[in-house]
């Protein structure tokens, strides 16, 4: 009797306190994992949207980097954190790809997803001084002389060479494909001359192009990116594709999260989001922002994996 | 014009006393994680960057400088003292540092890391701030070609520098490139050697390697021994003799002058600069010199090139947008979330900014000559005390510093492994140098000749075709030819 009777208070007491968790959620810091080394474009965009988390998640967010297996063991770390709503971390396209490629078992049913946060197109560049203006020049070119053309992309199987890769199969264009160590190095090459055509995500050349030093032939997109009004898509310029790829990233939380704190996180992050400064710095960035909520999110990446699992088998890298 | 700007720049880094105060903290702090084995300039960076969010830009950028500054200069003083690099930028350091500690002169190997990590620094400073531009183009001369060429000359260098049989120095350098396939490869989108194990995807980290292999390894044949150093002799002054510094002072000029230049290029770091310059000097010394058994010209040579390479790394990320190495790639992070693009328009749109980091980088270098001076005398006394706290000491701050690469577990067994792998070489005389820089330069060497084939369509002449790449393959071949020739000539060393 005594037994059970404790035990009921206990029960109640650890239900009063899963209760209060939820309404004085976040009582502490809350950790995000980003699973990019720092300083790099994940990294930094992850920083800034919690630069301010103080006013608009209503507690301190820090950033750890737990890098390596191309983001899968800081996403692994986040699937496997304690669902308590105090880890978080960011979420990229390689989660899309961990099963088709084979290389991790990881994907987006093994988290409990908060939203989505950008959806970049690639983009198909030249060096200013190259010899092809516009991309059917390039296009033509490739046809002709098959094999040729050195294109520079950030690692194989990755958004940027699936984005190019899409393409070219599609229209029979053969370039020789070389892969770099992320998209930094890939422009050091496309201004050294160490490789004709560079596929990146075209915010990642916004620096360059206002520099004058490099062309955009086209974005991969159906429709022209908001920060460069003046790149043509690929069907303008002649060349269309049905389902280009994006890259994305998005927040998720450890699957199992209670609802009342998962609703309270969704809402922190959305804040931050909307925040002036996180647009603000987006806007500089050439970043397209994109929200989608949850449910939208999942969706998102339902789709996204049948695309890519499609793209993927047809140029022969998956397993 | 520089110097009217460099002037101006000064100006505006002394007007503010809390500035100065910075550049000190973060030398300071970067002395101390620095090292530490295992935590790296990177990760110093990293964890005080939140901290610069609240404050100026200037004075948040300038403390992160330091901190790299610091850091950089910081791993050479647990290499000399306790045979495990701080930073892999201080792995060169190690082959003529440790000896010199060993025989009771880590006073003065420590005199001479500090004057000649402030002269690199304060050369490259200067070279940053008159050429910072025209550098960058250099840099970009470097393709696939080249990197795989430069990897190939460091590796025939450090084999003829720290072994006594070809076939064992090859055979270092080989298993330690062997371990460097380990993991994801972003050329085919493969993994290698992973056996399903999610923690090696990413390839086995590089830190709990150096740290297993030479302070895991230092703690087995310390507790084998129990053994003692030599204590320095008493009443040693840390600061370095005139003479000393007369006899080294070309060498810390030309050394500098490659660290500047390997640092400017993106993806050479500070540690692939330390080690260009220590093959240089064992070029210029030739094969009779007692380099690696505590000349201290090769301490001066590593430790000029890699604070000289502080400032080259920092030439393409603020003229190019490009990182050249992982510290910087921290820095242009830092940079962008206060409101900065670095790139090719950053030199015209802000250029106060730039001449008053560039003042700042100068004034992080006399920074770090008194930090380095007035600490030098604490960190030398570490070595008098007893083995038997020392040893656990190590191994302690062995662990913590695998772990906190990536906050990972198995990464402490990566250190203990290879804690075990070093032992059992030590005992067999198979030279650790050219393994760890097989581990170094493996994926820098192994990507670049696939990517240069696949540009070529697999014709090999691609090496010999472009002017840089065949001078880096000629004095490869040479070291290796001189090493033989010396071989021949010589009756075989006793052990």
């Amino acid at each position: 009797m005594e037994i059970c009777k404790s035990l009921m208070i206990g029960i109640s007491l650890g239900l009063v306190a899963g209760a209060a968790a939820a309404q004085d959620y976040p009582a502490k810091d809350v950790t995000m994992i980003v699973p990019w080394s720092a300083g790099g474009g994940t990294d930094t965009i992850a920083r800034s949207l919690v630069s301010q988390a103080e006013t608009c998640f209503g507690a301190n967010i820090n950033v750890v980097n737990k890098t390596g297996a191309v983001g899968a063991i800081g996403m692994g770390a986040t699937s496997t954190a304690r669902s308590d709503g105090y880890t978080v971390g960011l979420v990229t396209f390689n989660l899309s790809t961990y099963g088709l490629l084979g290389q991790a078992d990881l994907s987006y049913g093994d988290f409990d997803l908060i939203q989505l946060i950008n959806q970049s197109p690639g983009a198909i560049t030249v060096a200013a001084n190259s010899e092809w203006e516009t991309l059917d020049d390039l296009m033509k070119y490739t046809q002709e002389n098959p094999g040729v053309v050195t294109v520079g992309h950030a690692g194989t199987g990755g958004a940027w060479h699936l984005s190019a890769a899409t393409l070219a199969k599609k229209y029979d264009a053969s370039f020789n494909y070389v892969p770099f160590d992320g998209s930094a190095n890939v422009r050091t090459a496309l201004l050294g001359n160490h490789v004709a055509v560079a596929t990146t995500g075209i915010d990642e050349m916004k620096q360059l192009l206002e520099a004058g030093e490099v062309r955009i032939l086209a974005v991969n997109a159906l429709e022209r990116a908001d920060a460069f009004p003046d790149v043509p898509t690929v069907s303008e310029a002649g060349y269309a594709i049905e389902a280009p790829v994006y890259d994305w990233r998005g927040l998720a939380a450890p699957k199992g999260i209670d609802d009342a704190v998962k609703a309270k996180i969704t809402a922190g992050f959305k804040a931050c989001f909307e925040s002036e400064n996180f647009q603000a710095l987006a806007k500089e960035k050439g970043l397209p922002l994109v929200y989608k909520d949850p449910a939208e999110f999942e969706t998102f990446l339902a789709d996204m994996e049948t695309s890519l699992g499609a793209a993927i088998a047809d140029l022969g890298i998956g397993k | 014009m520089e110097a009217l700007n460099i002037v101006h720049g000064m100006a505006t880094v002394l007007s503010d006393p809390i500035t100065i105060v910075f550049i000190f903290l973060g030398v300071f702090a970067g002395v101390f994680v620095g090292a530490l084995p295992g935590l790296t300039a990177t990760t110093g960076c990293a964890l005080l960057l939140p901290f610069t969010f609240g404050h100026e830009p200037l004075q948040g950028i300038l403390m992160l400088v330091g901190v790299f500054c610091g850091g950089i200069y910081g791993g050479s003083l647990s290499a000399i003292l306790l045979r495990t690099p701080g930073t892999p930028a201080a792995a060169a350091t190690m082959i003529d540092g440790f000896p010199m500690s060993e025989r009771g002169e880590a006073g003065r190997a420590i005199g001479l890391a500090t004057v000649a990590s402030f002269a690199g620094g304060i050369i490259g400073a200067f070279v940053m701030t008159l050429l910072a531009p025209k550098l960058a183009a250099i840099g970009l001369a470097f393709g696939p070609p080249e990197f795989f060429a430069l990897t190939l000359f460091g590796l025939a260098m450090i084999v003829a520098v720290s072994a006594d049989s070809l076939m064992l120095g090859v055979l270092a350098a080989a298993i330690g490139m062997w371990i460097t396939t380990i993991g994801f490869d972003p050329i085919a989108g493969s993994s290698r050697y992973t056996f399903g194990v999610r923690n090696l995807l990413g390839g086995v980290e590089l830190i709990p390697i150096l740290v297993g292999l030479f302070g895991v390894t230092q703690v087995f044949l310390r507790s084998e021994k129990l053994l003692v150093f030599p204590k320095s002799a008493r009443g040693e002054t840390y600061l370095p003799t005139w003479a000393d510094l007369v006899l080294t002072k070309w060498t810390a000029v030309k050394s500098a002058l490659i660290g500047v230049f390997v640092g400017s290029v993106p993806g050479a770091g500070c540690d692939i600069a330390a080690f260009a310059a220590y093959s240089e000097l064992k070029r210029s010394e030739g094969p009779e010199s007692d380099l690696g058994q505590g000349n201290p010209k090769g301490i001066v040579a590593p430790e000029a090139a890699n604070n000289a390479a502080t400032s080259g790394a920092l030439i393409p990320m603020l003229s190019l947008g490009v990182p050249g190495d992982a510290v910087t790639a921290v820095l242009l992070g830092a940079l962008t979330i206060h409101g900065f693009e670095p790139g090719p328009v950053f030199f015209t749109t802000n250029l106060d900014l730039i001449y008053a980091l560039f003042a700042g980088v100068i004034l992080a270098q006399l920074a770090l000559l008194i930090v380095g001076l007035s600490l030098t005398g604490v960190f030398a006394r570490l070595i008098r005390i007893d083995q038997r706290v020392m040893i656990p000491v190590i191994m302690f701050l062995c662990m913590i510093g695998s772990y906190s690469v990536r906050y990972s577990v198995f990464d402490m067994f990566v250190a203990l492994l290879f804690g075990c792998i070093g032992f059992l070489f030590e005992k067999t005389r198979i030279p650790l140098s050219p393994m760890l820089l097989g581990v170094v330069l493996g994926t820098l060497s192994e990507q670049n000749l696939r990517r240069s084939l696949i540009m070529s369509h697999g014709d090999l002449l691609i090496f010999i075709q472009r002017p840089v790449s065949l001078l880096l393959i000629c004095g490869a071949i040479l070291a290796i030819a001189l090493m033989l020739l010396r071989g021949r000539s010589k009756t075989p060393r006793s052990q």
